[in-house]
């Protein structure tokens, strides 16, 4: 698989350094087009071939993502992303103030590459067959729906079987397994989604813990877990086509989880008439 | 008063919403041009933006914060806020085993 690296130019903060190192390496390593951000916005059409027939691997080095909007703008979802200041947030690196790296921006730059290394080969792994639902687990699609209006917006929530919390994230339960994804409304309120970044499989979350994100042109949403529990799979078809979630948001789930206490969990959920009432409610401020 | 609540919790004794750290903030506005509930406020004056209306903020909601460049805005401890809503969730919930050992203390005087 052929890479094309879009990162950023490491001109305006330390960060953005590291997201440049990050970039430099990866090319040496694995033969990959690095794309340069400023000739990307300046001339898109200089980069028309590397995007399309490519994987792109976006490097930002802070949160005004720079790279990621470039890459929204030529139509292209990432195969993955990173945002150096989010790992610097999780890690112990300490960034030396310049943009002229010193040994702690390498070591970091190093690290970075290492995590997304990590990440493809566990890509592999998954695809290859771990994380599959025991036999007896069936998640049913759901068959009524309340429908709430608003102006010219209809927000659909399944009538039964499926929970939310009001953070517009709902979760459907069989035989101790969960999944969770996001409402109609909330996709709707996104707008067009252009990427999905699931929990990694393995994690443990708490309830009302993180448990992924998704990001559409107009905002990035992160995904707050109805549930606690260890995650098992991630719905690997969004990957390549993170727009199911506008298209079928009851059925698009981002990750499913081994509960660990469902019943305790479920005291602080909402079911699907009352969570119909917290639609109508917030449709009516927006 | 449903308007107010969050997970039956009442919104005002949720202490969930950003801070500006002033000396971070470039005053892009990216996280007010996004933020469609209205928390935060521009002014005139050396300070530009503040959280004006941190009751609007939607608990758990980190949003603004990943559209900050400069890094300039944080939330509070999250698993502290989950602490403090279960337990006021508890009390709203069950006013009854609540007041039952006091009612209790009350006879036995």
């Amino acid at each position: 698989m052929s890479f094309a690296i879009l990162a950023c130019t490491g001109l305006d903060k330390p960060e953005g350094s590291v997201a440049r190192e990050v970039a430099m390496r990866l090319a040496e390593r694995a033969a990959a087009e690095i794309i340069c951000p400023v000739v990307l916005n300046r001339t898109p059409v200089r980069y028309k071939d590397a995007l399309a027939e490519n994987r792109l691997i976006v490097v930002d080095g802070c949160a005004t993502q720079c790279a990621g909007k470039l890459a929204a703008a030529a139509g292209k979802t990432p195969f993955h992303k990173v945002i150096v200041t989010d790992i610097l947030k999780k890690s112990g690196f300490t960034l030396e103030p310049e943009l002229r790296l010193g040994p702690g921006g390498i070591a970091l730059a190093q690290a970075v590459v290492d995590a997304i290394e990590a990440a493809e080969e566990a890509g592999a792994r998954e695809v290859a067959g771990s994380g599959s639902t025991p036999a007896g687990v069936e998640f049913e699609p759901p068959s009524d729906f309340l429908v709430v209006v608003h102006d010219k917006y209809e927000f659909r929530v399944p009538a039964r079987g499926f929970f939310f919390n009001e953070n517009d994230v709902w979760v459907q339960v069989s035989g101790g397994r969960a999944r969770v994804g996001i409402s109609d409304y909330m996709q709707q309120r996104l707008t067009d989604i252009s990427f999905v970044d699931p929990p990694p499989v393995g994690a443990t979350i708490e309830q009302f813990g993180e448990v992924g994100s998704v990001e559409s042109t107009k905002a990035s949403f992160e995904l707050i877990a109805p549930v606690g529990g260890t995650v098992v799979r991630v719905n690997e078809a969004l990957e390549n086509a993170p727009e199911s979630i506008n298209e079928d948001p009851y059925g698009s789930w981002i990750a499913e989880l081994e509960l660990t206490s469902w019943d305790e969990d479920q005291a602080l959920l909402i079911d699907g008439p009352a969570y119909a009432a917290d639609v109508t409610r917030k449709a009516a401020e927006d | 008063m449903a308007e107010n609540t969050f997970m039956g919790v009442p919104r005002s004794k949720i202490p969930w919403a950003p801070t500006i750290d002033y000396e971070k903030c470039d005053y892009c506005m990216e996280c007010d041009d996004f933020c469609p509930h209205r928390v935060f406020e521009r002014c005139d004056g050396d300070v530009q933006l503040v959280v004006a209306n941190p009751e609007n903020c939607v608990v758990f909601c980190r949003a603004c914060s990943k559209t900050c460049g400069p890094d300039a805005i944080s939330f509070p401890d999250k698993p502290g806020i989950v602490a403090l809503i279960k337990r006021l969730h508890a009390a709203e919930a069950g006013p009854v085993s609540e007041g039952a050992p006091a009612a209790q203390k009350e006879g036995a005087k």
